[in-house]
């Protein structure tokens, strides 16, 4: 009984990264592990991370200095790291590369950041900019509260779903993403 | 009169000798052979027959030429075929004793100012026929094909004087171009006085460089990958520099290959594997990746390590034991394989490139700019001396790579961090601070950006030039190896992100230098010589010389900033501040010469006579 079991826990993990690859279900398990983000990260929280001084200079970049937005991020330490950890823990719910990736609208702005990448930096949106232009796909998530699943790059699935806050308000969204091809990275 | 001659038979006869004269002028053209010439290595030509704008003054078109050269390093000059007409089976032969390396010059044209400057190296075997012009280069009106000679003089290649030739074959005519090499007893140390680094993050640029040689999948496809990378460390090496590639990303993935695989989680956590490590990196770690090298087989001096806030300890324990049981199991076992491998000689970097601004992390590892992410050097400081065995002959190194607040990570971060990177000009601020860490034993350097190929030829060493003046260790361009998505036709910002290019295009499966790295490499191997010379006599009086040779200014001019630093806190400076408390630096520097280097080469060789002849105090 217990070499068969060990036999199955083996099998699963060699099956694991061709299930990656080829299986229909894993849309169905980013929309799981979408589902129980929508439960677990907590939308106040996630409101604390970008600090106050670091949204003034986004929102007001010094004309002499077109880095200023980026040299003044900052962040909220134990929010960011207490969010980011539940976002790692829901990319561990399936045994392949997946990123659970934060994202929140830009006060005042109809623009959108990203506020926490995880390990494979996957995503169908980040253009590695500080802020960028409200994509409709999110824009439907922020305003509908549903959740959608986005295939815009070839071997990229995305699954979108709203983050909540105490007052039930819709403050950001999770993008739960996967890929089949092999992540590289070329940033300075 | 004219009328006159203008009658019938004139007529005729005028008719006649036109159609002569027209006949004659077309039969000399096809005729006409095409020249064989020689430029200095600081005057670069351009594809119509002139020379590029930026290194036009002082420039000479030769017949010969004559070349002093110290023993141990490179000797260079120009050939440049120059044809009238086109030539389809030109034949381009180098006579000389001694090693020689050929390479056609591709000439780019550069988006910025629309002009061509040559600067990709194509090596060439001997001896090389081409065309005129050059059909894969696809030059409207080229008139010029041009070559860039490399003669190695060995060290032990006795002194004297040694002669050679150049033949241009183009059809029945034959040209040929002698040139003369005075061999000098000095001799260039092995070792280079600063460290000229190239810089490079990730390896998916490789794979855009090289897709003919990374076509396909599969092990072998990584194995070419791997030599790939190597080649990378040899290009820079045989051409007096090091170099950096950077294994991770933002968010702290590790491409495979730049570390250990790893098996278990927390205490479990353990290494599994050294396999693809080991054939990536082995090689440059134990030196025998530079075995064929002219310099010889040498460990690389540093290299940056895997670390970051996410590997090996896993950024979701981060906090708690977990992480430091993670970070210790498997930094433990890598000094361990290390040691193992007699891996003693290099300097394992642990360095944090991540930015919050990227989103990945809470904190900066690069460029601080907030006091507050101070405390992770301390922390990882600490995680390192807590796992590393007190008398381990592995050099674990922590890299901080300062800008904003350098000034103040220098003073905090004393004993913490072993090896400094700077930028360059703010630098000048804090140089009163070089001598202690020197005397802590800390490693500095400087960094920059590389210049653009229209920039005059001897701009390349000012930098390198003013590690060595400042005293530092070395200088890091920040990025060296990105040329750019088209840079054989349009190249994007003057290929001021590289000093090579991929072979790919050649049927190469390894970068090729560019003029900018051989003019680098040359500067370096003066620099080397001039501290031998430096150490044996008056270091001030060589120095004050050189920088008055090279751009008429003094040694405080370099060592010293007119304004201070932008006053207030770092944190509330911007860019425009900062360049604002510079400018008043980088306006004493006039633009060098295209010969300023040369000037400072005659220098250096001089005064290596007078040193073996006894001359020096």
């Amino acid at each position: 009984m217990k070499y068969a079991a060990s036999f199955l826990l083996c099998l699963c993990m060699a099956v694991a990264p061709v299930y990656a690859i080829t299986s229909a279900n894993q849309e169905h398990d980013l929309n799981e592990i979408a589902r129980v983000a929508t439960l677990v990260v907590d939308g106040d929280v996630c409101q604390r991370i970008v600090t106050p001084r670091a949204l003034q200079y986004m929102l007001h970049p010094n004309p002499r200095d077109r880095w200023s937005g980026g040299d003044n991020y900052d962040v909220n330490t134990p929010a960011f790291i207490s969010t980011k950890k539940i976002l790692m823990r829901l990319a561990l719910m399936v045994s392949y590369p997946v990123d659970v990736n934060l994202w929140m609208p830009v006060p005042t702005t109809s623009r959108i950041q990203l506020v926490i990448r995880n390990h494979y930096d996957l995503s169908q949106f980040a253009n590695n900019e500080l802020d960028q232009k409200m994509p409709p796909e999110m824009q439907q998530v922020l305003q509908t509260g549903k959740t959608v699943t986005v295939r815009k790059k070839p071997e990229m699935i995305s699954v979108l779903a709203p983050v909540r806050n105490s007052l039930d308000q819709i403050v950001g969204l999770v993008e739960v993403v996967s890929s089949t091809a092999p992540p590289t990275h070329d940033e300075q | 009169m004219q009328m006159t001659f203008l009658d019938r038979g004139g007529r005729k006869m005028y008719k006649f000798g036109w159609k002569l004269v027209v006949l004659l002028s077309l039969s000399v053209a096809c005729c006409q052979a095409a020249d064989l010439l020689v430029l200095s290595q600081n005057h670069r030509p351009d594809p119509f027959g002139g020379v590029v704008a930026s290194d036009a003054p002082g420039a000479s078109w030769l017949h010969t030429i004559q070349i002093s050269a110290a023993r141990g390093g490179y000797a260079s000059f120009q050939l440049v075929v120059k044809s009238e007409t086109p030539c389809d089976h030109c034949q381009l032969a180098v006579k000389f004793s001694q090693p020689v390396d050929v390479y056609r010059e591709w000439f780019h044209f550069n988006t910025p100012d629309k002009h061509y400057y040559p600067d990709a190296l194509v090596p060439v075997r001997l001896p090389y026929t081409f065309e005129m012009p050059d059909r894969d280069n696809t030059i409207q009106g080229q008139k010029v094909r041009a070559f860039w000679v490399d003669l190695w003089i060995a060290p032990t290649l006795k002194p004297g004087t040694y002669h050679g030739r150049a033949i241009l074959q183009d059809g029945a005519s034959r040209k040929t171009v002698p040139f003369t090499i005075s061999v000098l007893r000095a001799q260039i140390p092995a070792k280079d006085v600063v460290d000229v680094d190239a810089n490079s993050y990730g390896y998916g640029w490789v794979r855009q460089q090289f897709p003919k040689t990374l076509a396909g999948s599969g092990p072998a496809n990584e194995e070419k990958l791997f030599q790939l990378i190597q080649q990378y460390y040899r290009i820079f090496y045989e051409n007096r520099g090091i170099y950096h590639i950077l294994g991770y990303g933002h968010s702290g993935y590790v491409d495979p290959g730049f570390a250990p695989e790893l098996t278990g989680t927390g205490e479990q956590l353990h290494i599994a594997n050294w396999d693809k490590f080991d054939r990536l990196f082995g090689p440059v770690l134990d030196g025998s990746a530079f075995a064929d090298t002219r310099r010889g087989p040498r460990p690389i001096p540093f290299m940056y390590l895997p670390i970051n806030p996410d590997w090996p300890g896993s950024f979701l324990n981060w906090g708690e034991p977990g992480y430091q049981a993670e970070f210790k199991n498997v930094v433990g076992e890598m000094e361990q394989h290390f040691r193992e491998k007699n891996w003693t000689t290099t300097h394992f970097e642990v360095f944090f490139n991540q930015k919050k601004r990227y989103k990945g992390f809470n904190w900066d590892g690069d460029e601080v700019r907030f006091s507050k992410d101070n405390q992770y050097f301390l922390i990882y400081k600490k995680f390192l001396q807590e796992t590393l065995p007190a008398n381990t002959p592995v050099h674990f190194v922590m890299r901080a790579d300062s800008s904003w607040t350098a000034g103040q990570q220098m003073r905090l971060l004393k004993n913490t961090i072993d090896l400094w990177c700077v930028g360059g000009g703010e630098f000048v601020w804090y140089a009163d601070q070089l001598p202690a860490l020197k005397q802590r034993g800390d490693t500095v350097w400087i960094y920059g950006g590389t210049p653009a190929v229209q920039e005059v030829s001897s701009a390349i060493t000012f930098d390198p030039l003013r590690a060595w003046i400042l005293g530092v260790d070395g200088f890091v361009r920040w990025l060296a190896v990105s040329p750019g998505p088209h840079p054989w036709h349009a190249l994007s910002d003057g290929g001021t992100e590289t000093l090579v290019y991929s072979g790919d295009r050649f049927g190469l499966a390894q970068p090729v230098p560019s003029i900018r790295l051989k003019l680098q490499r040359n500067m370096v191997q003066d620099l080397d010589l001039l501290e031998l010379e430096a150490k044996h006599g008056s270091r001030e009086a060589i120095q004050e010389q050189v920088v008055h040779l090279f751009d008429n200014t003094k040694v405080s001019q370099w060592k010293h900033s007119p304004s201070p630093p932008p006053k207030g806190n770092p944190i509330d400076w911007s860019n425009a501040d900062f360049g604002d408390a510079l400018k008043p630096y980088d306006d004493q520097f006039p633009t060098p010469q295209p010969d300023a280097w040369q000037r400072v080469h005659d220098f250096a060789l001089q005064q290596s006579k007078t040193l073996q002849s006894g001359g020096a105090q």
